[in-house]
């Protein structure tokens, strides 16, 4: 049975989800949240996807960003850290997702 | 970093020619800090471009986060579409159509006007009065009723012209997609060439 195409809708909504609950504890660079979602199939997502839509989270005002060098010697990182803003969109995201789980359960119980 | 990875970023660069410099820059950066994440893992330059994708799937996924944020038509906008596509070699989006629609008509109305024009002689010569034929109308530079016989001549060299023209007109297009084909494949063979260093 293939649940890729289900899969990815799934995916989309809820990688902004997860990306912010992640960056609300404490800042991340992009590699490491690619590093961290790879730990779970289903929220496994290339540079390509993470990298824009950190992007654009940047650009809409949830996130903030700075660079910082390492110390490994390899080149300065981007972190990303959640702002008032970002906090408050999580929070409504919060709420959503748990009508999300009651109303499946919910009907998963009928 | 190895060449082909450096080849790999010009190349995103290259399609996000119009996204402002200051952002493209940061882009680039953050791109580079993850190739060099992704080398500093063990991973080899194959291996990563692999991961990254296509330089222009890449830039296209960036793109159209900047093209959304922005609502409506700008002119901006088209200018980004526009760099990228000149990259992308998308002008046979326009090219190919234009060539494919002019050279088949051109060819058949090529055909057709000499046919017309003789209808249109045999018609007068004879008095056959063939129906709809009085519609048939030879016009040059504003010069109508030529003698049956002139018209046709005239009918008969547009149409020879009008002919090659569409002949030309489809061995550039043919020319253009194998030009293009070979542009495609000396790239392709250029990048095996750096992965081979």
């Amino acid at each position: 049975m293939n649940v890729d195409s289900w899969k990815s809708q799934i995916k989309r909504g809820t990688l902004e989800f997860c990306i912010l609950l992640m960056i609300s504890k404490r800042p991340y660079y992009g590699y490491e949240i690619i590093n961290k979602l790879d730990k779970w199939d289903v929220l496994s997502a290339k540079e390509s996807t993470i990298y824009p839509l950190l992007r654009r989270l940047l650009k809409d005002g949830f996130l903030s960003s700075f660079w910082q060098e390492t110390t490994e010697g390899l080149p300065p990182r981007k972190y990303y850290s959640i702002t008032d803003k970002g906090n408050e969109y999580l929070a409504a995201m919060e709420h959503e997702w748990s009508n999300l789980l009651t109303a499946v359960e919910g009907i998963k119980g009928e | 970093m190895e060449k082909v990875l450096e080849t790999y970023l010009e190349k995103v660069e290259k399609y996000l020619k119009r996204v402002p410099v200051s952002e493209r820059t940061d882009i680039l950066k953050e791109i580079k800090s993850g190739i060099c994440e992704l080398q500093n893992n063990g991973k080899n330059p194959d291996e990563i471009i692999e991961r990254l994708g296509k330089p222009g799937d890449l830039a296209k996924a960036y793109l159209a986060d900047i093209l959304s944020e922005e609502k409506g038509v700008s002119w901006n906008k088209f200018l980004l579409v526009c760099a990228f596509y000149s990259v992308a070699g998308l002008s046979g989006m326009f090219i190919i159509p234009c060539l494919g629609i002019i050279a088949p008509s051109f060819i058949f109305f090529g055909a057709a006007m000499p046919v017309l024009g003789f209808i249109k002689m045999v018609d007068n010569v004879f008095n056959l009065n063939i129906p709809y034929v009085e519609n048939i109308n030879v016009c040059f530079n504003g010069i109508e009723n030529f003698n049956p016989v002139l018209g046709f001549a005239i009918t008969a060299l547009s149409g020879i012209l009008l002919y090659l023209a569409g002949r030309g007109a489809w061995k550039l297009l043919l020319l253009y997609c194998r030009k293009t084909g070979s542009i495609k494949r000396k790239l392709q063979g250029a990048d095996c060439g750096l992965q081979d260093r």
